[in-house]
């Protein structure tokens, strides 16, 4: 068997790999950042003591979690242009929408799994917390954002760290709309040179690689903002 | 929509048994099930010895966590297919090999979870349960797990629904599970991508849904038993 | 440059353990013989080649036959195993499979891993866009998108020859042809079988669509094997001329492609080297 291999690493075949790889930069960015903002948004509108948010909410949460990303991926490119009037709907098919809609699907997508995660660090806080906030004399959401939300996400952190991993392995998933992403590059070097097992050792390297990196970020926050409980 | 129900029914839910191995949504159940039954107690060994003071297990579940969390399950999958086999003799049926790759990877997520629903308990729990003489073996059963795993339910639950998602990718190897069904019919059937899929999605969102609603029926238990305490 | 050389190590060190396994060994034909069994792998999911009837739920298709004629050719037991994109082309040189019949089109960068037999199929690969997109042929492609099916040879030949499109790879051909009918792609191009089935549909719901008349090239598909099978790869194009003479061929391919089938082709190719041109 021949592993002559260096062909990756020069000329046409290694620039299609680095930008796979800046597109799956991208897209997990992107999508990490939009997917724990509304996070933290579901956590807050599903504190308010109004239970038919609670309900819509939770809607919205069994939606994203439960149907299976690449379909979420699908439903906004292909099915959700349709919805939007014609002139809308041309605009955005001339230019490069599906790196956007991978983004939103994306995010939405995490963003249920990230509330989840952070709900799991609120009901490891001790009730007396949350009382001794509001006896101090602070409100609802100032108990929320300076005493639960802190700790809850320091707990979190393992959990979330998951998700951002497997995010960051989702993002392959975009290449189902044509979004030139790492396993996208890959694919298309390997269905022109049949060389398999070169092209998908290089890309497990990347993906361990860059999952080191986000892992060893996890672990420095960890670190840095430990459980409160700790020592 | 629903003809592609009615026309393709059985290859959805069985795949091409009995004209073939198992396949189709029974596949990935059985796929899911298995995979979560036996990564389990894997997951709480590694998250014990994560969150644990001896060295060598500490140090031994962090490669695992970190090898088996870095690596997409689909390259797992293939490398375990192709390589395992070359390099140490034993040929292993797609089926035990896609299973046995998803207990790896799952109980490295889930070893995660668990350490943190022990590191999130109050250093006090442990310390009255030793001091109260229970050795650790007792303590971590009687005393901590409970609490931390409750704390855990909704990670927990969010990984479960998660790998019966992610076993559509063991099609890779010829696992002829629901995924692979909808591909059959999206090249059979001309015009109905969007629809095939949303079948597909209906199958898994029935399935994880009821995962879901039970686990939330545990959550309002446990909460529950908790005012109860508190 | 240090982290190549570390993945250079490490990727070695992977396909080394490989290598060490597989570097001896007899032309498959012998084991093949030896088996009484020869294992053909075709693809899983690409209708009229190798696809799974939904009302038997067997295997059936145009290279799921050219299997079973090359094994009663060869004498022996026929396994077939339907492969996906993926794995097609790392059981062949895992040697789990013998052969791949995958309707896998000749390309001089491909033939540097595998061999290829006599064609067994010809066909061509063009464009297929909408009516009334007022594209007339492959040069109105430039600075449009087109897409292909993953994993096809469409796709691979549609980046070396449309090179002034924005060439898009979805997950299937059912995938582009939704791009193509909500107007996500101008273009999409895939063997001319599987485009006329679609142009058909296309008349009756959804946007008519019209093909190219151009093509943008003639896939030669062969019967592919591991490279250092000289002895296997004559014995299959044996039976491949054999298939010619006796009109087997043709009766395979008037089931599936000609007259009996949807698409009413006429069969003009020859069983010649792929490399004609």
């Amino acid at each position: 068997m021949d592993f002559d291999w260096g062909f990756l690493v020069s000329g046409n075949y290694a620039q299609k790999l680095a930008e796979g790889v800046l597109t799956t930069i991208q897209l997990f960015g992107l999508s990490w950042l939009g997917g724990f903002f509304i996070a933290l948004l579901i956590v807050g509108l599903r504190a308010i003591p109004f239970k038919p948010l609670d309900r819509v909410m939770r809607l919205v949460v069994e939606y994203h979690r439960n149907v299976p990303t690449v379909v979420q991926i699908m439903v906004w490119y292909f099915g959700m242009p349709q919805l939007l009037p014609d002139s809308l709907r041309l605009w955005i098919n001339q230019g490069q929408s599906e790196f956007l809609f991978a983004v939103v699907a994306l995010s939405l997508n995490v963003s249920a799994y990230f509330s989840e995660d952070i709900r799991s660090g609120l009901r490891a806080i001790p009730a007396t917390q949350i009382e001794a906030g509001r006896a101090i004399g602070l409100s609802a959401t100032s108990v929320m954002r300076y005493v639960t939300l802190p700790q809850a996400l320091r707990i979190s952190v393992p959990p979330l760290l998951n998700r951002s991993l497997i995010l960051f392995k989702d993002t392959s998933l975009a290449m189902v709309i044509g979004v030139t992403e790492l396993t996208y590059q890959v694919k298309a070097i390997e269905n022109l040179t049949f060389r398999s097992f070169e092209v998908f050792a290089v890309s497990t390297l990347i993906y361990l690689g860059c999952s080191l990196l986000i892992m060893g970020l996890g672990a420095w926050f960890g670190k840095r903002f430990p459980p409160a409980f700790k020592g | 929509m629903f003809d592609i129900l009615s026309n393709y029914g059985l290859m959805f839910l069985v795949g091409s048994w009995p004209n073939g191995p198992i396949g189709g949504f029974a596949a990935t159940l059985i796929l899911a099930a298995l995979g979560l039954l036996l990564s389990s107690p894997l997951a709480l060994l590694i998250g014990l010895a994560r969150a644990g003071s001896l060295r060598l297990p500490r140090y031994l579940a962090t490669v695992w966590v970190y090898t088996f969390r870095g690596i997409p399950l689909v390259m797992i999958i293939f490398w375990a297919y192709f390589i395992l086999p070359r390099m140490t003799g034993v040929t292993v049926p797609a089926f035990v090999t896609a299973l046995c790759a998803i207990v790896v990877y799952e109980s490295a997520f889930l070893g995660e979870i668990v350490r943190a629903g022990l590191q999130g308990l109050p250093p006090g729990q442990t310390e009255a349960a030793r001091a109260a003489g229970l050795s650790y073996a007792k303590t971590m059963w009687h005393v901590i797990l409970p609490q931390a795993l409750a704390n855990m339910v909704p990670s927990l639950v969010n990984q479960f629904v998660s790998t019966i998602k992610a076993t559509s990718i063991v099609y890779v190897i010829g696992v002829q599970e629901v995924t692979f069904a909808a591909q059959q019919i999206n090249s059979i059937e001309l015009n109905s991508a969007l629809q095939t899929f949303l079948v597909l999605a209906g199958f898994y969102f029935v399935a994880c849904y009821c995962i879901s609603s039970l686990a939330g029926r545990l959550e309002n238990r446990l909460a529950r038993k908790r005012l109860g305490l508190a | 440059m240090k982290a190549r050389n570390w993945m250079s190590c490490t990727a070695a060190l992977l396909l080394g353990t490989v290598g060490l396994a597989g570097t001896a060994h007899a032309d498959r034909l012998a084991t093949i013989k030896e088996k009484n069994r020869l294992v053909c792998g075709t693809q899983n999911a690409s209708v009229p080649y190798a696809y799974q009837d939904a009302t038997t739920r067997t295997f059936v298709g145009y290279d799921v036959e050219i299997c079973k004629a090359l094994a009663k050719g060869l004498g022996v037991e026929l396994e077939h195993k339907p492969l996906s994109t993926e794995a097609r082309i790392p059981e062949l040189k895992m040697g789990r499979v013998d052969v791949v019949a995958g309707a896998m089109a000749y390309l001089p960068e491909r033939a540097q891993q595998v061999d290829y037999s006599l064609q067994y199929l010809q066909g061509n690969i063009k464009v297929l866009v909408k009516d009334d997109s007022g594209i007339q042929s492959l040069a109105d492609l430039n600075g449009k998108r087109v897409c292909a099916s993953k994993g096809s040879s469409s796709a691979a030949i549609a980046e070396r020859v449309l090179t002034g499109s924005r060439v898009m790879t979805f997950q299937d051909v059912a995938s582009c042809n939704l791009g193509l009918q909500s107007g996500k792609v101008e273009g999409f191009t895939a063997g001319e079988l599987v485009l006329k089935r679609f142009e058909n549909e296309s008349a009756q719901s959804g946007s008519p669509t019209r093909l190219l008349p151009e093509a943008t090239y003639v896939e030669r598909i062969g019967v592919v094997t591991d490279k250092g099978n000289p002895e296997l790869i004559e014995a299959i194009n044996g039976v491949l001329r054999k298939m010619d003479e006796s009109g087997e061929l043709d009766a395979i391919y008037k089931q599936w492609l000609g007259e009996d089938s949807v698409y009413k082709l006429k069969r003009t190719f020859k069983v010649e080297p792929v490399t004609t041109s």
